[in-house]
């Protein structure tokens, strides 16, 4: 265990002292050309969307069942 | 025991058939995201718009804009079709499902005439990456809205055969949620590709 954690640490300082800068993804390098742009616009664009869908979805079940339990009984 | 089943199923407060069709337009919601994606990466991309091989090729603006009033003005016929089943009055369900129709028709009508044209203009699939992100991109809204307007007719179909009442239209609720995404859906394409 005490080995395991000497290697971890030493990777660690060894990532420390000798930086690289790294590329996430292709369309990232060139942020600030206009494909960049339209890289980043689309991909804030799709980020959202999963999220906006499902809060429409439950907000929709939400609604009918809040209505249904406020509706008088007969 | 079946006494007991349909008064749970008339208490229940969203339908099966509505649930199943919210499920429906959010995957509908996200295919169209990917391809407004897609549009976002060409159009942000590009600092001329149309590219310049394109240049000299126009979209029809206009038309599209009258086309559009058409597309919103069949979303508020629906809407009626929707509230005179709720009063019980068949006969105006099935005016108002005639009219949508009719204008749902007549949108996709405009929309391939100005395919003709834009096609014999030099705008292909293949022209290039205008062309390919228009034709799809605008070609999947309109098979939407065939598939839409079949729907309908299948509603107006089981109208006329007199399966709906106010207490019994699920078919034309949920016909109606497809129908409202469907026209909600074209302003944002008609912005995005028409007018940017």
């Amino acid at each position: 265990m005490h080995r395991f954690f000497f290697w971890v640490s030493l990777l660690i300082v060894v990532m420390l002292i000798v930086p690289t800068y790294l590329e996430a993804c292709p369309g990232c390098k060139t942020l600030d050309d206009p494909i960049g742009k339209g890289f980043n616009w689309s991909i804030l664009f799709l980020i959202a969307m999963p999220f906006t869908v499902f809060g429409v979805i439950s907000g929709t079940i939400f609604l009918h069942y809040r209505r249904a339990n406020t509706e008088p009984t007969d | 025991m079946a006494h007991n089943n349909s008064e749970v199923q008339g208490r229940q407060p969203l339908s099966n058939a509505r649930l199943g069709i919210l499920v429906l337009l959010g995957a509908e919601t996200m295919l169209f995201s990917g391809l407004i994606g897609t549009f976002l990466v060409f159009r942000v991309g590009n600092v001329t718009w149309p590219p310049p091989s394109h240049i000299g090729i126009e979209l029809p603006r206009v038309v599209t804009g009258i086309n559009t009033a058409l597309l919103l003005l069949s979303g508020y016929t629906m809407v009626q079709a929707w509230r005179a089943i709720q009063k019980d009055r068949v006969k105006q369900l099935r005016n108002w499902l005639l009219i949508t129709g009719a204008l749902g028709l007549l949108f996709l009508g405009v929309q391939g005439s100005e395919w003709v044209q834009l096609i014999r203009n030099g705008l292909t699939l293949q022209s290039g990456v205008y062309g390919g992100i228009f034709y799809v991109l605008i070609g999947c809204h309109a098979v939407h809205v065939l598939s839409a307007v079949i729907w309908l007719f299948i509603v107006f179909g089981m109208a006329m055969a007199g399966r709906f009442s106010a207490t019994r239209y699920v078919g034309v609720d949920t016909c109606t949620i497809y129908w409202i995404f469907v026209v909600a859906l074209w302003p944002i394409l008609y912005v995005l590709v028409y007018l940017s």
